[in-house]
C-alpha cells in the first residue's frame, strides 16, 4: 500500500489501533442491546401478511388476554399522542404503525408490550388483522404505468427543496424523477460510428449488520430520552420533536456503539414507536428487532439500469443516455435522494460531451429500499462499467485502453457540468492496471477451469449540502476531550478523529477522549453516511482544535506567557484560575458550498465538495462444468486523498469490497407474492471467511483533496464500487458469456455457458 | 401459556418413558443446535422437552471393534466424532466432511443422533454413513431396533423414528478395502446449507468394481440411494467410461427438487458432474472438487 508521510506531529497519518478496540473484545462496550431500565418494557409488532391491502379490522382481544400484556395498540391508538404520526426524511409516508392500508409484508400494523420479550411476541402473534387484498406492484418498470398506486397521494417532508414540485401529487408511484440533459445525445446517436444499448438489473439485499436495529424510549419527567443504535441522532432528534410538537431540548438521543450499520440505521427507524410508546405507557420501552425482522425494514434498491452508448469512428463515446428505475419499495426512505444524488453520475466517470440522464425513484409493495454502503452508486457502476468493458470488446480494444480514451480527467467537466477536481480517476485506473500486470500475458487455463480477469472503476460524488459541528474540550490538567455526534458504528471515526485533534493539539491521539452522540452534551451532525464524516467531521474537528488552541494560546497570554514558552497546559490554567479549574472550549463547525441542480437540466457548476473514486480489479477461474466462479485474485484501488490512518483505510477498502463481493454472487431477498421467502441467515448468505479471495491487495493512490482535513476525504464506500462490473468482466473473459442480472450465481454462469455452446439447460 | 417443561433424566429408559408416542410437543433435545432455531422462529413451540445431556455416558463413547468396525455413541458431539483416533482409522472421509460441516462452534454442541433424527436431508454425515454402510440402533419402549441410515428417513423433515424411539449408536461396519468419498456442493457461500451430497463408497477388486454404495442428498426430498446406478457400476471397469455411465444414470435417476439454492435442472446438471467426480475421486485417488 502506498503511505503518505506523517503530519509534523506524527498523529495524522499513523496507523493508531482503534481506540475502543479492547473493550470490543472484552465485551466491554456498550450496545443498546444489553441496556435493561428499571420497569422496562418490551415491544413486539405484529406485521401485514399482506403486500398491499385495506385494513377492515384489527382485533387485539385475544392479545390481551395473554397473561403478562401491559397493552396492546394499534395505529388509531399512536394517533391520540401523534395526530399525524407519518415520519420519513425525504417523505413524510410512513406510518410509525399503519393506518388504514398496508404497502408491504412485514409492515408493523400493532404492538404488543410485556415486562417479558416472549409474552409480548406470543401477543404480538394473537392480534387478527383482516385485509381487503388490493392489487400489488413489485417491479420498478411495471410501477411507472402500474394501476397499483402505493401511495394515494405524495406526502415531500419539505426538507429538501428539490422534492416540492411532487407535493400532493396522485396517481403516481413516482416519488422523485430526475432529469439531466447536456449536448445534444440524439445528434449523437444520428451522428455515431457506433451504438450500443443494453440493460442491466440488481436484485434487492440487505444491510445485515451483525447488531440488529434496537431503540430504547426513556421518558423523563418533561421530556424523553432515546437510546438508540443509531447513525444519525441529530436527524432522530429533529424528526421525533417534529412529530410530539416538542423544541428540540425536550428530547435527548443517546448513541453507544454500533454493531454495524452501513445505512440500515440512518434517519429514523425504530425510534418513532417507542417514542409514541414511551409517552404512551410512562415506562421504558425497548425494541429490538430480529434479523429475520431486519429484511421487512430497509433494504438496497432493486434497479432497472438501460444505457446507450454513441461511439465515433476512434473509440471515443459522444453520447450516452442513461435511464434508471429505482425500486423504492413501499415507503421513500431517503430513496428520492439516491435516485437524484447517485443519479447524476449515472453516466460514469467518462468524458462524453452529450448525455441525458432519466432517473425515477419509484414505490412499489416490496420492503422499503435506502441508502446501502454506496448509497446507489454500486447499482450504476454496475450496468456502465459492464456496457463500458462490452463495448470494448464489440470494438476489439483492450478495456483498460478504452477506458484511457474516455476517463474523466482532472479539470474536465462531469455531466452535470462541474469541472472535476482532486478526482484521481485515472490514477486510479493505473494503479489497477498495474497491479494487474495488465499488459504481461494471462494464463487461461484449461480443461474445465479457465481463467478470466476484469476490472470495474466508478466514482460518486459526495452528498451535499450537509453540515457538522464539533466542541474540543481542554480541561484543566491539559487533558481534552472531543464532542461530536458521529457514529462510530465500525468504521474507526473515534480513532481518525481524535488523531485529528492530537495533531492539532500535537498531544497522543490515545489520550483524546471522544465522547460519543448525546444530543444534550453532543453537537449537532447530519449524519453519519455517504463516507461524508472524514471530510465534513472532520473539518469541524480540526477547526473546533484549532479554535481551542488558539483560545489557549491567548489565555497564555493573558497571563503573561510569552508566546513559544513550553509551560504545560495545566501551568497555565493555573495561572488564570489560581487553581486547577476552568475549560477551553474549541468550536468547530463545516458546510461546503454547493450548487443544486437545475430543476430542468440538471446542471451545476459546483454538485459536490469532493469525489471518491474506487477501481477494482479481478482474476477468477469458472468451472466450466458447474458455473462455479472463483475469485483468485482482488486488487482494490481508492482515491481518498491523503490517509488519516492508513491501516484503518485498508480495512476499509478490503471489508466493503467482501461486502460487494456477497451482492455481487449471492445475496438476494426472494420474494414471493411480496414476502421474503429467505428472510434468515440459514437461507440469506452472506460471504464467510472460505469465500475471501486468496489474495487481497489495497491501494491507496498518492492524492490529496483540497479543503479535505489534512487532505482527506472519505473512504468507507469506494472499494464497493467496482467489484460487480470486474467480476462480470471476468466472466466474460473467461467463458464469453456475458451476465446482466445481478447476482451472478454459478447457475447463470452454467446456463449461459451451455446456451452460448448450443445446448442449453431447461427451465 | 409460553412455558414448557425441560425433563433431564439420568437414563436413557428414564428419558424414553418421559416421551410421548402421541404428542408432537414433547421432544428430546441433545445439543439443540436444530431445535433452537426452530423455537426461536416460532416453527416448534413444546410442552415438554427432554434433555439427554445428563444419560448415561455410554452413550457418547466411541468405540472401534477388533475386526475393524465402528460403534459411535449417538450423544457423542460432532468435534468429538472429528478429533477421534478410531473414526479416523476406520473411517478417515468422516473427519474429511467434519471440517466442513457448519463451524466450529456448532461441532462443539451438536450430536450425531440429532444430527440424524433431524431429518433434515441438507445434513452431510446422514449421505457420508450410509455410504460406509452404517446402521443406527434406536431404542424405544418395546425394545431395540436396527436401521439402515439410508432408511432412517421418510420424507423431507421426516424420519421413520416413532415419538418416543431414540438413536442411541452409529454402528458402521469394517471399511477394509472400500474407499469412501463425500462432494459437497454449494452454490451460494461457501458455508451455505448445500445444493448436493454426493457420497459414495468403493469397493475395487482388480481394476473392477465390487461393490459400491452411492448417495444424493440435498437436491432431493430426503437422503436417497442412488440403487439403479449402483448396478451400472458394478463389476465394471474403474475407468472414466464406467464414471460417466454411472453419471448419465444418476441424473435420470435422482428425483431433483429446485429451491433457492438452484433450480431443479440445474441440480441435475451438478448430479452428472459430481456423482462422475466423486467416483473419479473414491476410484482413481484424483482429488477434484
Amino acid at each position: 500500500m502506498t503511505i503518505h508521510n506523517p503530519m509534523p506531529a506524527g498523529q495524522v497519518g499513523r496507523s493508531l489501533p482503534r481506540l475502543e478496540a479492547r473493550a470490543k473484545v472484552t465485551g466491554r462496550a456498550d450496545y443498546v442491546h444489553n441496556m435493561r431500565l428499571p420497569g422496562m418494557l418490551i415491544a413486539k409488532v405484529a406485521r401485514s401478511t399482506v403486500a398491499h391491502g385495506r385494513i377492515v379490522s384489527i382485533d387485539t382481544s385475544a392479545a390481551l388476554q395473554v397473561e403478562g400484556v401491559f397493552a396492546v395498540y394499534t395505529g388509531e391508538d399512536i394517533r391520540k399522542i401523534i395526530p399525524e404520526p407519518y415520519y420519513g426524511p425525504a417523505f413524510h409516508d410512513q406510518p410509525i404503525l399503519a393506518l388504514g392500508k398496508v404497502r408491504h409484508v412485514g409492515e408493523p400494523v400493532a404492538v404488543a408490550l410485556a415486562r417479558d420479550a416472549h409474552v409480548a411476541e406470543q401477543a404480538a402473534q394473537l392480534v387478527e388483522v383482516v385485509y381487503e387484498e388490493l392489487p400489488a406492484v413489485f417491479d420498478e418498470v411495471e410501477a411507472m404505468d402500474s394501476k397499483a398506486i402505493v401511495h394515494d397521494v405524495l406526502k415531500p417532508a419539505g426538507t429538501f427543496p428539490d422534492l416540492k414540485h411532487l407535493h400532493g401529487k396522485k396517481n403516481t408511484n413516482i416519488a422523485l424523477d430526475f432529469h439531466l440533459k447536456r449536448g445534444d445525445v440524439e445528434g449523437a446517436f444520428a451522428s455515431a460510428a457506433h451504438v450500443f444499448e443494453h440493460e442491466f438489473h440488481t436484485q434487492q439485499v440487505m444491510h445485515t449488520p451483525l447488531e440488529p436495529m434496537v431503540s430504547v424510549g426513556e421518558p423523563t419527567r418533561d421530556g424523553l430520552i432515546i437510546h438508540t443504535a443509531s447513525q444519525s441522532p441529530s436527524f432522530v432528534r429533529i424528526e421525533i420533536s417534529r412529530l410530539l410538537g416538542w423544541p428540540e431540548n425536550k428530547v435527548q438521543v443517546k448513541v453507544p456503539h454500533l454493531g454495524g450499520g452501513f445505512g440500515a440505521k440512518l434517519y429514523i427507524k425504530l425510534e418513532a414507536l417507542v417514542a409514541a410508546l414511551a409517552l404512551m405507557t410512562k415506562r421504558p420501552v425497548k425494541w429490538s428487532l430480529t434479523m429475520e425482522e431486519q429484511f421487512y425494514t430497509i433494504s438496497k434498491h432493486a434497479t432497472t439500469f438501460r444505457i446507450k452508448s454513441a461511439v465515433d469512428a476512434a473509440g471515443k463515446i459522444t453520447g450516452r443516455r442513461c435511464d434508471v428505475y429505482w425500486n423504492g419499495g413501499a415507503y421513500a426512505d431517503i430513496g428520492p435522494r439516491v435516485t437524484q444524488k447517485s443519479g447524476f453520475t449515472a453516466p460514469g466517470p467518462y468524458d462524453i460531451d452529450n448525455v441525458a440522464i432519466e432517473s425515477y425513484s419509484l414505490y412499489t409493495n416490496r420492503p422499503p429500499a435506502g441508502a446501502l454502503r454506496g448509497f446507489g452508486i454500486p447499482q450504476l457502476v454496475w450496468a456502465y462499467e459492464s456496457h463500458t468493458d462490452l463495448i470494448a470488446r464489440e470494438l476489439n480494444i483492450d478495456p483498460v485502453e478504452f477506458r484511457r480514451k474516455n476517463i474523466l480527467r482532472e479539470g474536465r467537466p462531469q455531466a452535470t457540468g462541474t469541472a472535476m477536481k482532486d478526482a484521481a480517476i485515472d490514477l486510479v485506473l493505473e494503479k489497477v492496471a498495474e497491479r494487474m500486470n495488465w499488459s504481461a500475458p494471462f494464463n487461461r487455463g484449461t480443461g474445465t477451469v479457465l481463467r478470466g480477469r476484469g476490472v470495474g472503476i466508478g466514482f460518486k460524488a459526495s452528498i451535499s449540502p450537509t453540515t457538522s459541528v464539533a466542541f474540543v474540550n481542554i480541561y484543566a490538567d491539559g487533558s481534552c476531550a472531543l464532542y461530536m455526534s458521529t457514529v462510530d458504528m465500525g468504521q474507526g471515526s473515534d480513532t481518525a478523529m481524535a488523531q485529528i485533534v492530537a495533531e492539532v493539539l500535537r498531544v497522543q491521539a490515545e489520550n483524546v477522549r471522544v465522547i460519543h452522540p448525546d444530543t444534550d452534551v453532543t453537537p449537532y451532525d447530519m449524519a453519519t453516511l455517504g463516507s461524508r464524516s472524514t471530510f465534513h467531521m472532520g473539518n469541524a474537528v480540526k477547526l473546533a482544535a484549532e479554535d481551542a488552541k488558539q483560545k489557549l494560546e491567548a489565555m497564555a497570554r493573558s497571563v503573561g506567557v510569552p508566546d513559544g514558552s513550553n509551560l504545560e497546559t495545566r501551568e497555565i490554567f493555573k495561572k488564570k484560575y489560581g487553581m486547577q479549574a476552568g475549560n477551553v472550549m474549541g468550536v468547530g463547525s463545516f458546510i461546503p458550498s454547493y450548487k443544486s441542480p437545475d430543476s430542468v437540466t440538471g446542471m451545476s457548476d459546483n454538485i459536490t465538495p469532493f469525489w471518491m473514486i474506487g477501481g477494482t480489479g479481478v482474476e477468477i477461474e469458472v468451472d466450466t462444468e458447474t458455473g462455479h466462479v472463483k475469485l483468485t485474485k482482488l486488487i482494490n484501488v481508492a482515491d481518498m486523498g491523503r490517509p488519516l490512518n492508513p491501516h484503518i483505510v485498508e480495512t476499509q477498502l478490503s471489508g466493503a469490497a467482501i461486502m460487494q463481493l456477497g451482492f455481487t454472487m449471492f445475496e438476494n431477498m426472494e420474494f414471493d407474492a411480496g414476502q421474503v421467502t429467505n428472510a434468515s441467515f440459514a437461507d440469506y448468505k452472506i460471504p464467510g471467511i472460505h469465500d475471501i479471495p486468496p489474495d487481497i491487495e489495497n491501494h491507496i493512490v498518492l492524492a490529496e483533496q483540497g479543503g479535505g482535513p489534512f487532505g482527506a476525504k472519505g473512504v468507507g464506500e469506494s472499494a464497493t464500487f467496482g467489484v460487480s462490473p470486474a467480476i462480470a468482466n471476468a466472466i466474460h473473459d473467461a467463458v464469453g458469456i456475458r451476465l446482466t442480472d445481478l447476482p451472478l450465481t454459478a447457475e447463470s454462469v452454467l446456463r449461459g455457458i451451455r446456451l452460448k455452446a448450443g445446448n442449453p439447460i431447461g427451465d | 401459556m409460553i412455558s414448557f417443561e425441560l425433563a433431564e433424566p439420568k437414563t436413557l429408559n428414564e428419558a424414553i418413558a418421559l416421551l410421548d408416542a402421541e404428542d408432537p410437543e414433547v421432544r428430546p433435545i441433545s445439543g439443540g443446535t436444530a431445535l433452537m432455531l426452530m423455537m426461536k422462529s416460532g416453527v416448534f413451540r413444546p410442552s415438554r422437552l427432554v434433555s439427554l445431556q445428563k444419560v448415561e455416558p455410554d452413550y457418547s463413547r466411541i468405540e472401534r471393534g477388533s475386526n475393524g468396525s465402528l460403534r459411535i455413541g449417538a450423544l457423542a458431539n460432532l468435534s468429538q466424532i472429528e478429533h477421534s483416533d478410531e473414526v479416523r482409522r476406520v473411517a478417515p472421509v468422516i473427519e474429511k466432511t467434519m471440517r466442513h460441516l457448519s463451524n466450529v462452534r456448532v461441532r462443539n454442541v451438536a450430536r450425531l443422533g440429532g444430527n440424524l433424527a433431524h431429518g433434515d436431508p441438507h445434513m452431510d454425515l446422514p449421505p457420508v454413513l450410509s455410504s460406509l454402510g452404517a446402521k443406527a440402533i434406536v431404542a424405544g419402549p418395546s425394545g431395540q431396533r436396527e436401521i439402515m441410515i439410508e432408511e432412517l428417513f421418510g420424507g423431507y423433515y421426516e424420519t421413520v423414528l416413532k415419538r418416543d424411539e431414540l438413536i442411541t449408536f452409529v454402528d458402521v461396519p469394517p471399511q477394509a478395502g472400500w474407499s469412501s468419498t463425500y462432494l459437497k456442493c454449494t452454490t451460494r457461500s461457501a458455508d451455505d446449507w448445500p445444493a448436493l451430497g454426493i457420497a459414495c463408497s468403493l469397493r475395487i477388486e482388480n481394476g473392477t468394481i465390487g461393490d459400491v454404495r452411492l448417495m444424493i442428498s440435498a437436491a432431493t426430498e430426503k437422503l436417497t440411494r442412488l440403487v439403479s446406478t449402483e448396478k451400472v457400476l458394478r463389476g465394471q471397469k474403474v475407468n472414466e467410461a464406467t464414471f460417466e455411465r454411472a453419471a448419465e444414470s444418476a441424473l435420470t435417476e435422482a428425483e431433483v427438487i429446485g429451491d433457492s439454492r438452484g433450480s431443479a435442472s440445474y441440480k441435475s446438471e451438478l448430479v452428472r458432474v459430481y456423482v462422475r467426480r466423486a467416483l473419479r475421486q473414491a476410484g482413481l485417488g484424483v482429488t477434484q472438487s
